[in-house]
């Protein structure tokens, strides 16, 4: 890429950003404008397009697995038992709704995608919100964070955890005992704020009205094929990779939503048409220009040079590079898709660990897993640092995109500094927290 | 039909385009030419500085055997052998420069292994250079060959395949060493000079040109007879554009068929363009038929013997006798002289 076409992709990375931050343009029209530029301009050609599919797809096979999923349950009228459930729980007060949240998001996200808890816990969100005649927006943006957070909780929480706990050889147990500690001091550090950040909520207690009982399920049959249908794709997510033949979680949310179609198209419940005209295909159109901004931007090469440039700056201070990591790649993850962010960031932190000869060249090969102890840290710092960075901004995460679009579905608006208002504050104290359990990591080893 | 309903229909739509797109185009070929052609510049990944291969004079013009060969390419590619930046890279630097795409084409004394080109997904054209990997000991050292430095420290360039040729010699023997790793094979000389090490590994051309460059070498260093290993010096180009492959490997091969041909920088005009035989008249249609699937100019081969030279003057002109190092062609002779220099012909 030449310097002028590095300079056109930031101003227009930028410009898009911008567009978003200040509500001048939907989010999806600025994400396809900025694409369509860099297209015109011949800055993003059919192998970058190629190379985002094949970093992103999985990603929106899986969202869009989880939405039709979601949307068929709408129709079975479990939300509306599940949400009373919950009221229940409350007992009236914002404290217990908000509290239950982190109780209930925390050990879903640690095995299912942050944006597929989303989708699947807004319709009870939304519900319970209601009933306690408070704004369902401050409690969708929670949902988002908190899952986000929670993705660090296990190995297989969260996309960017993979990707960086796989590149560097750890598995699932090893996982457990040297990062879960951590992640699970991440999520903790959201509580002390929300007493301060959802001041309002905290302390609204309302009286639970005796309302009629819910309507009876009509169709239990359809419901109880729904539920089949749910926790089949729980269970694959989970253990398929295990199977003979391994389903990734990807392949199972596409499996999922082909049979809750079928189901539909069966049970004649209503039309296939209406469920899927009720996909969020504005947030999938976002994440797809989202994931070919970051291959235009990671194509400049600015992400690959910083590698050698650390070498000069900082040699082999494994500990200032990993909190500089942190910090850099939490920022960057604040306004970027993770996924594409977290692949970049690993080729980099790969060729600095060769170029400063921490490891040897062979370390750039796929699947290289002789790492040394004390790089382990710096793997972790920049996966702290790409998972909760999402947390900063509406468009961080996929999980903040889809609740923003589910929350201007139901009639609410999470704007970017809405989003910001509560997100910046929290990222700040996980960070910290983070950064704090990072340098621990490298006293011990 | 309602505006909203068009309007989801619409995104319905965009959403499969996304989709489909990437799965049914064609994967574009060349991508790095395109590139190359786009900024109008080769970018050349070579050493800091190993005198004869890769180094700056005093006016600050890159000189030497690789950057010869990337000014090659760049006729090639450009038609223009001055279009090229060169990124002067440390050892272990070079594989994240050329993965992480800071270079397009890594000319670095760089040894032609399977693991690199299975394991790191790069590749090697051809062999540029045939090399060997021997020791410099100080001048008054007792050390007559590989054998006297058991239990010595040798140092040695981080990054490279040195390490390894270097433990399983000295194992293979049941001898014993110690190794310091060094950034540069200057840092390595000021090592032994200095006493820290007792002898500095390398590759042999490139110690025997250090031992004429590098100020004081000459005078207090020395170089062993031993070659523990077999090092083919290679240009390498990323794995994933087959036709960047080509065009660098046809470089390659044109300065050594040029070579063969007696066509050098001053008689290309009249042997190629003015009075060629049949044999050279062949060639060059061919070169022009296929420049064109290949992308660069029909008279690339014209450009770059007129620009570069043939195998043989580049050799004379930043190694051998027209150089300050005087170095053997040995095993860098064609084939048809005892050499290993042999390339396909050009039809």
């Amino acid at each position: 890429m030449s310097q002028e076409q590095i300079v056109i992709t930031l101003i227009v990375f930028s410009v898009v950003i911008l567009l978003i931050a200040m509500d001048w343009l939907d989010l999806a029209v600025a994400g396809l404008l900025g694409v369509s530029v860099l297209i015109g301009l011949g800055i993003l050609n059919q192998e970058d397009i190629l190379s985002g599919a094949r970093t992103g797809g999985g990603a929106l096979s899986l969202l869009f697995g989880g939405m039709v999923v979601a949307r068929t349950l709408r129709s079975t009228g479990i939300f509306e038992r599940f949400g009373d459930l919950f009221l229940k729980a409350t007992r009236g007060s914002g404290r217990r709704f908000v509290l239950l949240l982190v109780v209930v998001v925390a050990p879903l996200c640690a095995f299912l995608p942050n944006a597929i808890t989303v989708i699947m816990l807004a319709p009870i969100v939304i519900r319970v919100s209601k009933a306690l005649e408070v704004d369902f927006v401050g409690p969708m943006v929670l949902t988002a964070i908190l899952s986000n957070s929670a993705g660090l909780l296990t190995l297989a929480g969260d996309p960017a955890t993979f990707l960086v706990g796989s590149a560097c050889g750890m598995t699932f147990t090893a996982y457990l005992k040297k990062v879960s500690l951590g992640g699970l001091l991440a999520l903790g550090a959201i509580v002390p704020l929300l007493p301060v950040l959802m001041r309002e909520l905290w302390n609204i207690r309302q009286p639970l009205t005796v309302k009629t009982p819910p309507e009876p399920i009509r169709r239990p049959g359809f419901a109880l094929a729904s539920l089949i249908v749910l926790m089949l794709m729980v269970g694959t997510f989970i253990f398929g990779e295990f199977l003979p033949t391994p389903i990734v979680p990807p392949g199972a949310a596409i499996i999922a939503a082909s049979l809750a179609l079928l189901l539909i198209y069966c049970v004649r419940v209503e039309p296939v048409d209406r469920v899927i005209h009720d996909i969020d295909f504005k947030s999938l159109i976002f994440i797809a220009c989202s994931l070919m901004l970051v291959e235009a931007v990671s194509k400049t090469g600015l992400l690959q040079s910083l590698s050698l440039k650390m070498v000069d700056w900082f040699g082999a201070e494994l500990a200032l590079v990993a909190l500089i990591l942190l910090a850099g790649v939490g920022l960057l993850s604040g306004i970027l898709a993770n996924i594409p962010v977290v692949a970049a960031s690993l080729l980099m932190l790969k060729g600095y660990l060769v170029a400063a000869a921490v490891v040897p060249e062979t370390a750039l090969i796929d699947g290289f897993t002789d790492w040394p102890a004390a790089s382990l840290p710096v793997f972790v710092a920049m996966m702290f640092g790409a998972t909760l960075g999402g947390n900063a901004t509406v468009i961080g995460a996929s999980a903040n995109v889809v609740a923003a679009g589910i929350c201007s579905a139901n009639g609410g608006s999470l704007t970017f500094t809405r989003f910001m208002r509560y997100g910046l504050p929290i990222v700040g104290t996980q960070l910290a927290v983070s950064a704090l359990y990072v340098l621990g990591m490298f006293w011990i080893s | 039909m309602n505006i909203r309903r068009v309007t989801r229909w619409v995104q319905i739509v965009v959403f499969c385009w996304f989709a489909v797109m990437g799965a049914l185009s064609p994967a574009w070929g060349g991508e790095t030419l395109a590139r190359i052609k786009a900024m109008g510049m080769l970018r050349c990944g070579v050493s800091e500085g190993i005198p004869g291969f890769s180094e700056k004079d005093a006016a600050g013009n890159w000189k030497g055997f690789d950057v010869d060969f990337c000014r090659a390419v760049a006729a090639a590619a450009l038609g223009d052998s001055k279009k090229v930046r060169f990124v002067p890279l440390r050892a272990a630097e070079r594989f994240p420069a050329l993965k992480g795409g800071l270079v397009d084409l890594l000319m670095r004394n760089t040894t032609w292994t399977l693991g690199r080109e299975a394991g790191l997904k790069v590749k090697f054209p051809g062999i540029l250079f045939y090399d060997g990997q021997g020791f410099m000991v100080p001048i008054d050292s007792p050390t007559a060959d590989a054998k006297d430095l058991q239990g010595k420290t040798i140092c040695l360039v981080k990054g490279t395949t040195h390490a390894e040729n270097l433990a399983d010699y000295f194992s293979a023997r049941g001898w014993h060493y110690s190794q310091v790793q060094v950034d540069s094979y200057g840092d390595g000389l000021s090592q032994v000079l200095e006493g820290r090490c007792q002898a500095l590994t390398g590759d042999v051309s490139a110690l025997a040109a250090q031992h004429l460059g590098f100020p004081g070498a000459r005078e207090k260093l020395r170089l062993l007879p031993d070659q523990i290993s077999k090092e083919p010096l290679a240009p390498v180009v990323r794995g994933d554009d087959g036709e960047w492959v080509t065009l660098v490997r046809w470089v390659l091969f044109l300065l050594i068929n040029a070579e063969e041909n007696g066509i050098t920088r001053d008689n290309v005009q009249q042997l190629v363009v003015d009075n060629p035989t049949p044999a050279v008249a062949r060639s060059m249609d061919a070169c022009r038929v296929f420049a064109k699937p290949m992308g660069i100019p029909p008279d690339w081969a014209v450009r770059v013997t007129a620009q570069v030279g043939n195998y043989g003057e580049i050799f004379d002109r930043n190694l051998g006798t027209k150089s300050p190092y005087d170095l053997e062609r040995g095993l860098n002779r064609l084939w048809k002289q005892g050499g290993l220099l042999y390339a396909p012909p050009m039809r």
